[in-house]
């Protein structure tokens, strides 16, 4: 007797910890929660998987971030940070989060003038200080001058030709938000 | 009238806005089904036969306008140029004979609509994944499709340089 009022006891105590005291809502809060998580990691901080080494060695290959898009709601993107920018026109209408993206760093702000000189970065003529760049280069490029509502972006690992590199300039509307991690 | 005639009512008048909908698609839906169609068509898998390859590249083909203009170029891969809609299958057919599978897709599409509705640009982020290539392509390409006889036909083709 004693056994199994010991087992239902347990097995209470289990239901209870699987489904609560009220099963009902329980499944309102579950199901409440996995709204929240789905608008919150489709449309706030979207997850993203890097492919390709272009951030190495700062963000290696198959490695997981995510991109807070909320970032740059009260100030604009800093020198420095590492964004999300989006390969197609941005939404007219909606605020649909891009499937693919570039992960790239910001190095030149609107209205600067960026040019690689023997690898190093020349930000309106002053060399930019860059200690998350640990692989030097020995790139050179003519001076861009960024438009009011341009930046200039490039990945951190600069160690293949700065041919097979995606880098250069785009609007601000580009960027997705910040990386996280 | 009671609860559950209202409810009814309310259910026969969404059914009828989701008829009206489905059956008379903007023009920015139809042009995205016909990038899928595009997709879908482009790619192709590692136990198709040559019949079937054959037809996929013929396939390809009518999405396309007679004079289209095909600029391709991607970093690190060779540069190709179309001007017509008869050089495609030719093409598609290389490609299918030189790669074991091949997998396009559209996944970021923006649609502009000119005024008058009879043309449109497509913004899209262009993702080919080629069997035995470690990196997958993914390019920017801008899309201009215009309505020929009420089908939405692509016009021009060129890829984009997101970060210039």
């Amino acid at each position: 007797m004693t056994d199994t009022q010991s087992g239902t006891g347990l097995g209470s105590r289990l239901r209870i910890l699987a489904v609560g005291r009220n099963p009902k809502r329980t499944l309102v809060r579950a199901a409440i929660l996995a709204l929240v998580c789905l608008v919150f990691f489709k449309f706030v901080l979207l997850p993203v998987r890097v492919e390709g080494f272009s951030m190495a060695p700062t963000y290696a290959n198959h490695s997981v971030n995510f991109v807070n898009r909320l970032a740059y709601f009260w100030h604009e993107p800093h020198r420095g940070d590492v964004v999300g920018i989006r390969l197609n026109l941005p939404p007219t209408n909606g605020w649909s989060a891009p499937h693919i993206m570039y992960l790239k760093r910001v190095i030149g702000l609107p209205g600067e003038s960026v040019q690689f000189v023997n690898g190093r970065v020349r930000v309106n003529g002053q060399a930019l200080e860059e200690p998350y760049e640990k692989r030097p280069c020995d790139w050179n490029t003519d001076p861009v001058t960024l438009g009011s509502n341009e930046y200039f972006f490039v990945g951190d690992n600069r160690t293949m030709p700065k041919e097979e590199h995606t880098f250069g300039k785009t609007e601000r509307s580009r960027i997705v938000g910040k990386a996280v991690l | 009238m009671k609860w559950p005639r209202l409810l009814l009512l309310a259910l026969v008048v969404g059914l009828l806005a989701w008829a009206w909908v489905a059956l008379h698609p903007s023009p920015e839906k139809l042009i995205r089904k016909q990038m899928d169609g595009l997709a879908h068509a482009a790619s192709f898998g590692p136990n198709q036969g040559a019949l079937a390859k054959l037809a996929g590249a013929e396939n390809l083909a009518n999405f396309f306008s007679t004079n289209v203009e095909i600029k391709i170029d991607i970093p690190g891969h060779q540069e190709h140029r179309l001007m017509s809609r008869s050089e495609i299958p030719q093409v598609a057919m290389g490609v299918r004979a030189s790669v074991r599978s091949w997998s396009v897709a559209f996944p970021d599409v923006t649609v502009i609509v000119n005024a008058g509705q009879e043309s449109a640009v497509a913004d899209a982020t262009l993702q080919v994944k080629i069997a035995g290539e470690p990196d997958m392509i993914v390019q920017e390409v801008n899309i201009s499709l215009r309505k020929i006889n009420g089908q939405w036909l692509i016009d021009k083709v060129e890829t984009v340089r997101t970060l210039q």
